[in-house]
This record gives C-alpha cells, sequence and structure tokens, in this order.
C-alpha cells in the first residue's frame, strides 16, 4: 500500500475547513493548496522558512477566530522553540497540523530528522503543550473537531509520505495576500461591532 | 518622575502599539517587567528574536501594532525572516533593542554585534536612529506612526545612556 503524500491530505483537509484563518507553510504545500482552490481566509507564506507557526500564533492572539496552521517537520525542526512558545503563549483558538513527510519536500526531498530519530509529538509533548494528536490521515477529520470542540493550543501531528507533484509558484503579490488576508480579519471585527 | 521605562512604554502605547514581544536584556529589564505586568496590551516571550518576528507579523496581520523589545544581537538573529517576511510583505515593527556593545558597555563580547548591527539593518534596508538621552522616549514613541506609514520595520537603538540617565531624570 502507497501512502498518502501532502498534496493527497491537503484534498482530504480543504473540504473540512469551516471559518478557520489558514497559514500555509512556504514552497510546495502553499502551491499545492492554491491549486486546490484559492480563498481568502488564505496567507501564503512566500519566504521565511520556518515561521508559519509564529505567524499563526501572532494571528490567532489578536482574533478570536479559529486559526490553523498547516506547516511542515522541516520547517518547525527550523523553528523548535516555537513548541516552547505555542505551549505557554498559545490561545484557545490555535492548532498547528504538522504534516510530517520527513523530508525537506520543495528542494528535493532530502531527508529530515523525523525520518531519523525524532519525534515531534514527543518534543511538542516535552515542550509543555498539553493537546498534542498524532494520528493517521483517516483520522484527520476526528483529530480537527476535537480542536473545534476543545480549547487548545492544539498541535497535530500526521505522519505522510514524501513526494510533491509539479505545481507553479502562487501569482500573487505579497502585498495582495496580505491585504486580502487583513480586509477578511477587518470585515471580521466590523461584523462583531454591528452584532 | 516616571521612570524613562514607564515614560516609554507610556508612549509606545499613547501611539498605538498594542502587542509587545520581548527577549531579555539587563538594559530593559524594568521595562519589560512593566509590559509583563500591564494588562492592557498582549504580551509574548519568544524563545528567540527570529521567533519574535514571525509573531509579530501575524499580530499585525490581525490588526495589533507590535513592537519587539530585545538585544541588539537579536537582529543578527532575525535578517531573514525581517527581509523575507516583514519587508516582503511590507509590515510595520517597532524593533526596540537596546544597543548592547556600544560605548559603556563592559563585555566585550558584545561588542563585534553592537558594532555590526548598523551594517546589518543597512543591508536589509531598515531604517534605523540612535538615541542615548531618556529625554528621546516621545521620539522613539512616534516611531510607531514612521513604522506604519513607512510599511516596513523601523529600528530604534538604545543605549546606555538612554536607560542609565533615564532613572535619574
Amino acid at each position: 500500500m502507497t501512502m498518502t503524500r501532502r498534496f493527497e491530505l491537503l484534498k482530504k483537509l480543504v473540504p473540512l475547513l469551516q471559518d478557520e484563518l489558514v497559514i500555509s507553510n512556504i514552497g510546495f504545500p502553499s502551491q499545492e493548496l492554491y491549486r486546490l482552490g484559492d480563498r481568502k481566509e488564505y496567507f501564503y507564506m512566500l519566504g521565511s522558512m520556518g515561521m508559519a507557526s509564529s505567524i499563526g500564533l501572532g494571528v490567532s492572539l489578536g482574533t478570536h477566530r479559529r486559526v490553523l496552521v498547516i506547516d511542515g517537520d522541516g520547517s518547525v525542526l527550523m523553528n523548535l522553540g516555537t513548541l516552547a512558545t505555542i505551549a505557554n503563549f498559545g490561545p484557545e483558538n490555535y492548532t498547528l497540523l504538522i504534516v510530517d513527510n520527513g523530508a525537506y519536500g520543495s528542494t528535493g526531498d532530502q531527508p529530515t530528522h523525523t525520518s531519523g530519530k525524532t519525534d515531534l509529538a514527543a518534543m511538542a509533548r516535552g515542550a509543555g503543550v498539553s493537546s498534542v494528536m498524532e494520528v493517521g490521515v483517516a483520522d484527520m477529520a476526528d483529530a480537527l473537531a476535537r480542536a473545534r470542540q476543545n480549547p487548545g493550543p492544539h498541535i497535530i501531528v500526521i505522519r505522510v509520505a514524501p513526494g510533491s507533484p509539479s505545481l507553479k509558484p502562487i501569482p500573487l503579490s505579497p502585498v495582495h495576500i496580505r491585504d486580502r488576508f487583513m480586509g477578511e480579519l477587518k470585515g471580521d471585527r466590523e461584523r462583531t461591532i454591528c452584532a | 518622575m516616571p521612570t524613562v521605562s514607564r515614560r516609554l512604554l507610556n508612549s509606545l502605547k499613547g501611539e498605538g502599539a498594542d502587542f509587545f514581544v520581548t527577549v531579555p536584556c539587563k538594559l530593559s529589564a524594568d521595562l519589560v517587567y512593566l509590559i509583563t505586568q500591564d494588562k492592557e496590551i498582549i504580551h509574548v516571550a519568544p524563545t528567540r528574536e527570529e521567533e519574535g518576528v514571525g509573531i509579530c507579523a501575524g499580530a499585525y496581520l490581525s490588526g495589533k501594532m507590535p513592537v519587539m523589545v530585545i538585544q541588539n544581537s537579536g537582529i543578527g538573529n532575525s535578517v531573514n525572516a525581517l527581509a523575507a517576511l516583514t519587508r516582503l510583505y511590507r509590515l510595520p515593527l517597532l524593533l526596540l533593542c537596546t544597543h548592547r556593545g556600544s560605548p559603556g558597555e563592559a563585555i566585550g563580547a558584545q561588542v563585534p554585534m553592537g558594532m555590526a548591527v548598523k551594517g546589518v539593518l543597512d543591508a536589509v534596508d531598515i531604517p534605523h536612529f540612535s538615541f542615548n538621552h531618556p529625554s528621546a522616549v516621545g521620539e522613539v514613541g512616534r516611531l510607531v506612526a514612521y513604522t506604519k506609514v513607512a510599511q516596513r520595520p523601523v529600528a530604534a537603538l538604545l543605549g546606555f545612556d538612554f536607560w542609565r540617565k533615564g532613572d535619574q531624570a
């Protein structure tokens, strides 16, 4: 049996999204998400590898809306301190989904340490995150539902196979991505004030 | 007269800063303490300045006005995120740096980065301003408006006399 790759996982994830704000990791993950249907709730990270989990943390502290970060093993390994900061400062509306394919996918699938001895779920627990869910692709919907129903911060780790389809870079400018995402949040604040 | 740290925090808040990320320094210890005690603002302590740059980017996207209180050495730890995130997406961020390794420094190991920091900021097109007297708290506060209008990160380098004289002023 061939293991699911990230692209197939994202295909299953997109229909499960509700009104979450989504921060998507640099490189192929963002390109794949864009290919599956662009949405104004998406913030595509174009540079600064490792920062997705931190950007999402900042967003989640400034809004009551649920925030989902789609991150990778290589990026989390590049910013490991984020696990401790999430544990100590992460709010209830924050969920970090680590799609762990054991490889630096965007640079040619060189192995990361999670394909060796390193266990990111155990590291997240060690960092003090109390809600860490290590699930298979088949249980992703359940894990996301639990994250919605219970106060976070949550970290979900799903192992997949390496490999990515060949896609083009996202044809959106950074400022366009910024303005659209901020507009979505601003609309949200105005709706709250009117309510 | 309130301490320089109290006046600086009031000035920053008065200009609209409401989200503070801090990495400690001996010089800013009083300011960081006041930030942790202030219920009107959001405070996060990251493990490393680069992480803080990411958190501040997200905070701005959510409608907050972020300030990072760090040592100048933290600029070195953050260069890629400052260039490829904050600059790339044109996000405001006030980098409030204690200027370690500048005149008044007692630890030689701080000097190399103290000397390098302006060149590093220049290399990634981040405007920087040096302040060395506590009477500058109003000017420092007004950098909040400047980073917003410039749509890019802006750095304040706060030398030893900014903090030292402040406790007597």
